[in-house]
């Protein structure tokens, strides 16, 4: 589903003419099946959100390749990654990145809206998957009115209602308490194993990474030696 | 995403600002409004001149005195060529003889306007009758509707001077027979005395003070009646009557190009018309310095909502959204403050546009004498719809353009750093 082979990028710091490369990624080569919960873990720093900022196509790599479903996102141009990314992924992110001036229902909603789904068939869409999520009963609420749990609730299901192959997850519980984490650890897992998704986390906590069939760890921009790996 | 979804997408952001959303779009309302009356003044200026001039004349009549290069008669050729113009109703021809003329009724007597005319072509080209009938023997003539009221006896035509109301010949002319006596202007002819009857007497004018006391007879008379004097045949004055006015001004340029000197009401209204098509746009370009100063206040709302919305934007970006679609929502936001500012503008401006018709002329009626004034119908403001066209273009136009940089720089938002913004 995912394949990165000989990813490198560095960073340029320092005033211009007088720039200096930080390497931040260094030959990275992992592969995600499909289906698979993949964790990319590592300590602040170590270049972890790179990597995902790059397999979303935030940003271009220096050099290497990265294919998600055979298509190479590098070579895409800013609206064709738009598109791509419309059609292929999820995103759940530490901070949730609710829209403050949406409620529940309409945060959800937007990614439909942004596709040109008709108003009928998002609502129906959208208050299946909130059922699923547990989120029914906030359905009118704005994220100020939720708490973490239930903000990262809604952020998942915004992330799963175009029903993308594919969910980025950037420390999907960093901002959670251990209860709130584990609720939310297990229905990534339910939804992994219900649905089919592949999920990519990046975190720094182990007990995140545990729930990855996969895990990739990195070290000061290098896979480190010993990452662990196993069939779903 | 769908033109409804942004529509509403953009009002639930509009409605999250509103007090700087107000006061951006009374900016806008006010610039477009000012533009609005601003002109509205030269197009209500130009109305009222141009009303002025239409009113007092016959517009659809256009006067062929000549020729350019002859002092020949227009022919009756060249009359039967310029019927054949198209949208011509009626080519009337017109002469008088050279000669000074009195009527007598009895013991009344008048000036005499002798014209000679056809009566046929005068009957197309619309002369009417207020009583009798088309003159249809030898003898018969028309007279003008105020050629009884002109004929007066020695006692009123003294009282004449003492500025006394006069009432002229009472009763019915029709039928009724009185002669003419005709002294050539030049020369050492004899007077020529005819005798005449009354069949017709034309319309009352349109405008009150327009007097005819004219007496139309059969163009026939005028070689029998030049022969008796020992004068010349007076060279015809050919009248061209269009279908309507606004073929006026094509006949007349057909008639310059055919060689002939021409005059009629787009003569004078044409200088005028460039006159104040001048001043209209020079109004109108003092007006958009306004809706540009209003202008300054649109970009800095909407720089402002794509600072405030970076983060916004950063997550719609990492989500799906084309750069194209955020850039038409900042676009579509901008537009919107033009459109409702231009929508307010062109009802308050006709509503300034009404007060101004209803105070300006009570005002200026009360500095003049309502005799000076007569039925003169000023109007201050005139607001047709192509001036709200072009108000609203130039309006609507400025917002967008004042929108452009700020949704460039929104679609330009990078995602990690939008993303990496604090709530």
């Amino acid at each position: 589903m995912i394949e990165i082979n000989t990813l490198s990028h560095s960073f340029a710091i320092g005033k211009k003419g007088n720039e200096r490369k930080i390497p931040v990624l260094e030959e990275i080569t992992l592969h995600v099946k499909q289906g698979e919960i993949a964790a990319i873990l590592g300590k602040s720093g170590s270049g972890k959100s790179t990597l995902l900022n790059i397999l979303a196509g935030f940003m271009a790599p220096e050099s290497g390749m990265v294919a998600v479903g055979g298509q190479e996102i590098s070579s895409l141009n800013e609206s064709a990654m738009a598109n791509f990314r419309l059609k292929n992924f999820g995103f759940i992110f530490q901070s949730f990145q609710l829209m403050p001036a949406l409620n529940a229902f309409e945060n959800i909603e937007l990614p439909l809206k942004i596709k040109g789904i008709k108003a009928p068939e998002r609502k129906a869409a959208v208050e299946k998957i909130m059922a699923e999520v547990g989120l029914s009963a906030v359905a009118g609420h704005y994220p100020n009115e939720l708490s973490g749990g239930q903000q990262q609730r809604v952020s998942i299901a915004r992330a799963l209602i175009t029903k993308p192959p594919v969910i980025l997850a950037d420390e999907p519980t960093g901002s959670l308490d251990s209860e709130t984490e584990q609720e939310i650890l297990d229905l990534i897992r339910s939804l992994n194993r219900d649905l089919g998704v592949t999920f990519v986390i990046i975190t720094h906590d182990d007990e995140v990474a545990g729930i990855a069939h996969r895990q990739y760890r990195l070290h000061d921009g290098k896979l480190a030696k010993g990452t662990q790996r196993h069939a779903i | 995403m769908q033109f409804k979804d942004q529509l509403g997408f953009i009002a639930q952001h509009m409605k999250r600002n509103k007090l700087r959303m107000a006061t951006t779009i009374l900016a806008a309302t006010m610039g477009c409004a000012f533009l609005i009356v601003l002109a509205s003044v030269g197009f209500g200026l130009h109305k009222t001149l141009s009303d002025d001039i239409l009113e007092n004349r016959t517009v659809t009549k256009i006067e062929v005195p000549g020729k350019k290069d002859s002092e020949d008669a227009i022919t009756v050729q060249e009359a039967e060529a310029m019927r054949e113009i198209p949208h011509v109703k009626a080519v009337a021809e017109r002469s008088r003889p050279q000669a000074e003329g009195e009527a007598r009724l009895g013991e009344r007597s008048a000036y005499a306007d002798l014209v000679f005319v056809q009566f046929e072509n005068e009957e197309k080209a619309g002369l009417a009758l207020s009583e009798g009938a088309m003159p249809s023997a030898e003898g018969e003539v028309l007279v003008g509707y105020h050629f009884a009221s002109s004929l007066l006896i020695r006692e009123e035509r003294d009282n004449t001077t003492e500025g006394k109301e006069l009432d002229g010949f009472a009763g019915s002319l029709i039928g009724q027979t009185f002669e003419i006596e005709l002294k050539p202007y030049e020369g050492e002819g004899e007077p020529v005395v005819r005798e005449f009857m009354v069949a017709g007497v034309t319309e009352e004018p349109a405008k009150d003070w327009m007097m005819d006391s004219s007496i139309y007879a059969d163009e026939s008379w005028s070689k029998t009646i030049a022969e008796s004097l020992g004068t010349e045949e007076t060279p015809h004055e050919v009248l061209v009557y269009a279908d309507e006015l606004q073929y006026v001004e094509g006949i007349t340029e057909k008639l310059k190009r055919d060689g002939y000197y021409v005059y009629s009401v787009t003569e004078e209204l044409g200088s005028m018309n460039m006159f104040f098509t001048l001043l209209k746009a020079g109004l109108i370009f003092v007006g958009t310095i306004a809706i540009l100063i209003a202008s300054i206040g649109i970009f800095n709302t909407m720089t402002m909502a794509v600072t405030e919305r970076t983060r916004e934007i950063g997550v719609m970006k990492a989500i799906g959204a084309q750069p194209k679609l955020i850039q038409r929502l900042f676009l579509m936001e901008s537009a919107a403050i033009g459109i409702i500012g231009t929508f307010l503008a062109v009802i308050i401006a006709y509503g300034i546009s009404m007060l101004a018709n209803w105070l300006v002329p009570m005002i200026v009626m009360s500095s003049l004498d309502e005799e000076e004034m007569g039925d003169f119908n000023l109007l201050i403001s005139v607001i047709p719809w192509q001036l709200v066209a072009i108000s609203s273009a130039i309006s609507i136009g400025v917002a967008m353009v004042s929108g452009w940089r700020p949704a460039r720089k929104a679609t330009q938002i990078n995602v990690i750093q939008a993303l990496r913004q604090e709530l």
